[in-house]
């Protein structure tokens, strides 16, 4: 499969994701006032850690491509990245099949680390003058790999990712049922 | 005074319950959507880029004739190459440090033998002043000092006996802004522009280690200073009217 149909389709995820995880904080928003939006939450807290799985593995999966099969070697700010996002997706895996819901705090705190490094890389990527003005001869920081529908790089994903995982995690689990949480 | 060291008993985390009759249809629904959007964005992708297949691997080479100064001004167009090679004759100057002291200060520069695009003999030599500036095409910060270094020479503030060399370096096909013959071309690059070999011999000849980057070499090829990253004009023009009336 050529690259750049594994960029479109990533690309395309993560606006889907991107689309997926504005509906839900919408929901969360209205949500006391809206049963239509009670009701979307109630259809997706009982896999939304499963969803997060899915989408740090999804994550885990594409920088694993990119760096292995097309070749895009990870900058220092990647590689945090990928510090934050590959436990993320071994944790979120196994809570989601123990149904163990105790990881919410460490999730949230790896995932909004990450979140923070993929933000200043992907600011960097748009503002090359942020960091000291010139690329490393090796693997630059500010340099776009690749770029779709004139926004979506590789932190963006990244970003998108550690986002949805937030806010997944830490949706209310159904109302109906009366299940033990520690946090 | 006797303390109780033991530990409470650690809780046993409560699964959470689940429904009993199993997925809600509603999740069920959730789960199907999740499964076909992925699904279409595969089609998507497949269907928007089936026609991408051949063209990805760029080709080194284009037909296209040179102007300005990247390349000789000859009638008849030559096959532009984007990687050339190149001839290193002395020591090699040490790697540029990222802070300290300079080691290549006054040091002799090595020579370097190679050609434009076109094939046009382009070398770096002993003979007068020279301003050696490394752009790599892909570098964000050489994309922005590129035009700058234009707009320098337009507006005639090149200090008078200088001379000025380019070197692309770091061509690589599969990253952005490829082929920079093309990028300096419509930049309106005036000087002489050597392309640097594929394993970038020339850059590791003046010790690169990072874009945008300038060698600044008196009449007898000693290094007066090095700088890299973005620089503006009239620092640029300070700081190379200030080491020639030094040397």
């Amino acid at each position: 499969m050529p690259t750049t149909t594994v960029q479109t389709f990533t690309a395309l995820l993560t606006v889907m994701v991107i689309a997926f995880t504005a509906v839900v904080i919408g929901c969360r928003v209205v949500a006391g006032r809206s049963a239509t939006a009670t009701a979307v939450l109630d259809a997706i807290a009982p896999i939304a850690d499963g969803l997060g799985a899915a989408i740090a593995a999804g994550c885990m999966a594409g920088s694993l491509y990119f760096s292995e099969v097309a070749h895009y070697l990870p900058c220092t700010l990647c590689w945090y990245q990928r510090i934050a996002m590959y436990p993320l997706a071994v944790i979120l895996t196994i809570a989601a099949f123990r149904r163990d819901h105790g990881m919410r705090l460490y999730v949230v705190a790896i995932a909004a680390l990450g979140a923070m490094v993929s933000t200043y890389h992907w600011f960097l990527e748009r503002f090359p003058s942020l960091d000291s003005g010139a690329c490393s001869a090796s693997i630059p920081c500010e340099f776009i790999w690749f770029e779709k529908f004139g926004f979506v790089t590789l932190p963006l994903m990244a970003f998108t990712g550690f986002a949805a995982i937030i806010n997944l995690v830490t949706l209310d689990r159904p109302r109906n049922a009366a299940f033990n949480e520690e946090i | 005074m006797a303390t109780n060291n033991k530990r409470p008993a650690r809780a046993t985390p409560t699964p959470v319950p689940t429904n009993p009759g199993g997925r809600s249809r509603s999740t069920w629904i959730a789960i199907i959507g999740v499964l076909a959007l992925i699904a279409l964005a595969a089609v998507i992708a497949i269907v928007s880029t089936g026609d991408d297949s051949n063209s990805t691997a760029r080709q080194p080479t284009v037909s296209t004739g040179s102007t300005g100064g990247t390349g000789s001004t000859g009638s008849s167009p030559a096959a532009i190459e984007e990687t050339r090679p190149v001839t290193v004759t002395g020591t090699a100057l040490p790697s540029f440090p990222e802070s300290g002291t300079d080691p290549a200060l006054g040091v002799v520069a090595p020579t370097v033998a190679g050609a434009s695009f076109d094939g046009a003999p382009v070398s770096i030599q002993p003979g007068q002043p020279t301003l050696v500036v490394f752009l790599a095409h892909w570098c964000p910060h050489c994309q922005r000092e590129m035009p700058l270094l234009v707009k320098w020479n337009s507006a005639g503030q090149v200090p008078a006996g200088l001379q000025v060399i380019g070197v692309a370096t770091s061509t690589t096909s599969d990253r952005p802004n490829y082929p920079p013959s093309k990028w300096l071309r419509n930049g309106g690059w005036p000087w002489p522009m050597m392309a640097d070999s594929s394993d970038t011999a020339a850059g590791v000849a003046f010790g690169l280690t990072s874009f945008p980057y300038f060698v600044m070499l008196d009449k007898a090829g000693k290094v007066l200073w090095r700088t890299s990253g973005e620089i503006e004009i009239t620092a640029l023009t300070k700081m190379i009217t200030d080491s020639l009336a030094a040397g």
